[in-house]
């Protein structure tokens, strides 16, 4: 008998060793469920950022390199995309089954809706989760019912307001930083025939931006937003329409350049920086070169002057462009392999060096950074805000944010008409995408 | 009787054979162009049959014409429409403009070389070239509207591309001047044709310049000019994607003052990842269209019945 049970403890002990050690390397063995080939591999990325990361370019390049040189057998071809086709593109590749193997996807909405569609698959399903944890808002935005759909590549603190100093007080003038302030500055400014904001909508992105800026600053969290999504909130609801109000007012204190609708949002942040504006929205990660561009110490960045009571309002959102790996890959393990490879140490410093942004992971030491206007940016967006435009429906963004924002800006429509229509076309987009529900609901839990 | 079938048989049989092999051989030109109406069956016939039944399905489950309800329904595709109606309203300015030009062509002596290139130009360039160019010289604060605004016009100094007013007769004008060219080309090619004594003819019983060409040339190029109408209200229904695209960065904006059906199927296509919504309206548009070639068909062989009785 005391031999049964010693032999009983001792299997007992061996079984729990043996599952310990199981435990430990189930993580790192996620990636690991095929032996890394051998023979000739080539992989081919579709991308964007260098258009909001000047200098990204450079990166992919010594990136993949400096990959070639680890696996010499891995060759990967990288494309460019614009900013316009990168989402239809990524879909016709989707209906083909055929194109990249890994897929540039912007944060939240964009990386899940493919994720839904079964067009990527869960990076998490190749990364392990002692890696991914590492990964700046991977778990908010881009996790799913336990899973991690992709792979946050650079973070954009979203979005800084850059204020021109010597403009402001060639009028008389300082850095607003209440929404009183800021129609004051407008009043003053459109007087003089110099726009306060420099802006362009015609591409309609910059309406997404503006969105999530000024929109965040009354919404408790994204959660509400999902909500509203849903259908247990609406988009008319005060949280969620009052900032249509305040864009009216920026239209009505003649806030922006009088050419906004005809400008794209590159145009018009060239206003800016030819001291023709004193103020503009930029990208996170191409905030530092605007401010380089015109001399960092004329520049003040800061979040949208706070107008709401919200936790959020006067604080700057955090989102994270990602990278995907597609469902019809036959090479997901090295796929993954390449992403982890470029969040390793040199090529998080690299990062910083080539674009003067942040890497989307919290191993990067900030310490390093000695800038302050970066410093001061990148340790806003970790944590920051939710980054509103991604947990909206990618057409809802585009159908009723985008255009009623050229509508607004125009005149031509006043924020409570703009509320309506996107309280109406998100009731009708319930009954197009007969899974949005089902969707956004599982994905806020 | 049994006997003489037989006979009967033995006698016809070359009948028969000599009656196929000459129908044979009158068929043979649709032996020639079997391989391209192979090619043409094989590409667009699969692809409307797809058409087809995508549009009655959501993620491959049948759905009757749940998808034909919400097009129907969708405020945005009842614009898109009405936009492509506006549009048509180029049609005869275009036809007018493109006649008159050809005349002016016709008539003139010296550099017609230079003039007709000059016109056919803007049809050549790309669309996306007109665009980029139109659009940056369209913008409010553009080359257009400063040098407006430089010889003191500041009233007509508009937000061409930016006011949902007027962003749709911009582009309608920016069609017109692109495919003018094509029209003069067609019209020039048709008059340069026609007997001469008819117009000599009627200068020697004195018409005037107004009067010979619309009494006299005119008539004689309705044929083409129908056939460019038609084919402009084709473009104007179902091939305007691409200016819309370039000029507004593929929003149809501002607002969705230039959104065209085209855009609406491209946009739930390949942006809000509705396929079978895309097939419905691109049924329904190609619905449209088959209209105005069924009218085309019919134009084209009243002509040509009026010609053989000519």
């Amino acid at each position: 008998m005391k031999n049964r049970s010693k032999a009983f403890v001792a299997g007992c002990m061996v079984a729990a060793l043996l599952s310990t050690l199981s435990f430990t390397n189930a993580s790192a063995s996620v990636s690991l469920k095929k032996a890394f080939p051998t023979g000739p591999v080539t992989l081919t990325m579709w991308w964007w950022g260098d258009q909001e990361a000047p200098g990204a370019k450079l990166w992919v390049a010594d990136t993949v390199k400096a990959y070639k040189v680890k696996h010499p057998n891995v060759t990967i071809k990288t494309v460019l995309q614009t900013t316009d086709g990168l989402v239809p593109a990524f879909a016709a590749a989707a209906a083909a089954k055929k194109g990249p193997d890994l897929q540039y996807f912007w944060g939240g909405i964009y990386a899940q809706q493919p994720g839904w569609d079964g067009q990527i698959a869960a990076v998490s399903d190749y990364i392990p989760a002692t890696e991914l944890k590492h990964y700046v808002n991977a778990s908010t935005e881009e996790s799913f019912q336990g899973k991690i759909w992709t792979a946050p590549w650079y973070l954009n603190p979203s979005f800084p307001v850059l204020a021109r100093t010597d403009v402001l007080s060639k009028y008389g003038l300082k850095v607003p930083t209440t929404w009183k302030d800021l129609l004051n500055t407008c009043d003053v400014l459109s007087a003089k025939g110099v726009p306060a904001l420099a802006g362009g909508v015609k591409d309609g992105w910059f309406g997404g931006w503006l969105y999530s800026i000024l929109g965040a600053q009354s919404v408790s969290s994204s959660k509400d937003v999902v909500a509203a999504v849903t259908g247990t909130q609406k988009f008319t609801d005060p949280m969620h329409a009052d900032w249509w109000t305040r864009l009216q007012e920026t239209q009505q204190h003649k806030c922006w350049n009088t050419d906004i609708n005809s400008l794209e949002l590159y145009q018009a942040q060239q206003l800016w920086k030819d001291g023709k504006a004193a103020m503009t929205v930029v990208a996170g990660p191409d905030a530092p070169n605007f401010a380089n561009a015109v001399g960092a110490s004329k520049v003040v960045v800061m979040a949208m002057p706070k107008w709401g009571n919200g936790p959020f309002a006067g604080k700057m959102g955090s989102t994270s462009q990602t990278i995907g790996i597609t469902k019809w890959s036959k090479n997901k393990e090295v796929a993954a392999d390449f992403l982890m490879f470029s969040h390793e140490k040199a090529q998080l410093d690299n990062w910083f060096v080539r674009t003067g942004s942040m890497p989307a992971d919290d191993r990067f030491d900030l310490n390093g950074v000695k800038d302050p206007v970066k410093k001061a940016l990148f340790q806003s967006a970790m944590p920051g805000g939710p980054y509103l435009e991604n947990f909206i429906p990618a057409q809802l963004d585009t159908d009723a944010v985008f255009a009623n924002v050229q509508l607004v800006l125009k005149g031509t429509k006043t924020g409570k008409q703009a509320a309506a229509d996107m309280q109406a076309l998100m009731e009708r987009l319930r009954k197009t995408d007969r899974n949005l529900v089902k969707n956004f609901t599982a994905w806020s839990k | 009787m049994i006997k003489t079938a037989p006979t009967e048989n033995a006698v016809t049989a070359p009948r028969v054979i000599g009656a196929v092999t000459s129908r044979i051989k009158g068929s043979g030109p649709f032996f020639w162009i079997l391989p391209a109406a192979l090619c043409v069956v094989v590409i667009f016939g699969y692809s409307i049959v797809d058409l087809v039944q995508q549009s009655f399905k959501y993620q491959g489950a049948w759905v009757g014409l749940d998808n034909f309800r919400l097009v129907l329904t969708d405020p945005l595709f009842h614009i898109a429409i009405f936009h492509n109606f506006l549009l048509l309203f180029t049609v005869p300015i275009l036809a007018i403009l493109s006649f008159l030009c050809a005349v002016l062509l016709f008539e003139t002596r010296r550099g017609m070389k230079f003039y007709r290139s000059a016109v056919f130009l803007p049809y050549i360039l790309p669309i996306p070239v007109v665009g980029v160019v139109f659009g940056q010289l369209l913008q409010l604060n553009g080359a257009l509207n400063s040098a407006l605004r430089a010889l003191g016009f500041h009233s007509l100094a508009l937000d061409w591309l930016g006011d949902p007013g007027q962003a749709l007769w911009t582009m309608s004008a920016i069609i017109i001047w692109k495919e003018v060219g094509f029209g003069t080309i067609l019209i020039l090619a048709r008059l340069i044709s026609l007997p001469l004594e008819t117009l000599e003819a009627a200068r020697i019983d004195g018409a005037g310049f107004f009067r010979l060409h619309l009494k006299i040339t005119l008539p004689q190029l309705k044929p083409v000019i129908l056939f460019y109408i038609i084919n402009e209200a084709i473009v104007m229904v179902s091939w305007v994607f691409n200016y819309v695209y370039v000029m507004t960065n593929g929003q149809g904006g501002p607002g969705n003052a230039t959104v065209v059906s085209e855009l609406y199927i491209y946009r739930s296509a390949f942006q809000n990842k509705s396929p079978e919504l895309a097939a419905t309206a691109a049924l329904l548009l190609l619905l449209a269209t088959l209209v105005f070639i069924v009218g085309f068909l019919k134009i084209q062989k009243n002509s040509n019945s009026g010609n053989s009785h000519e």
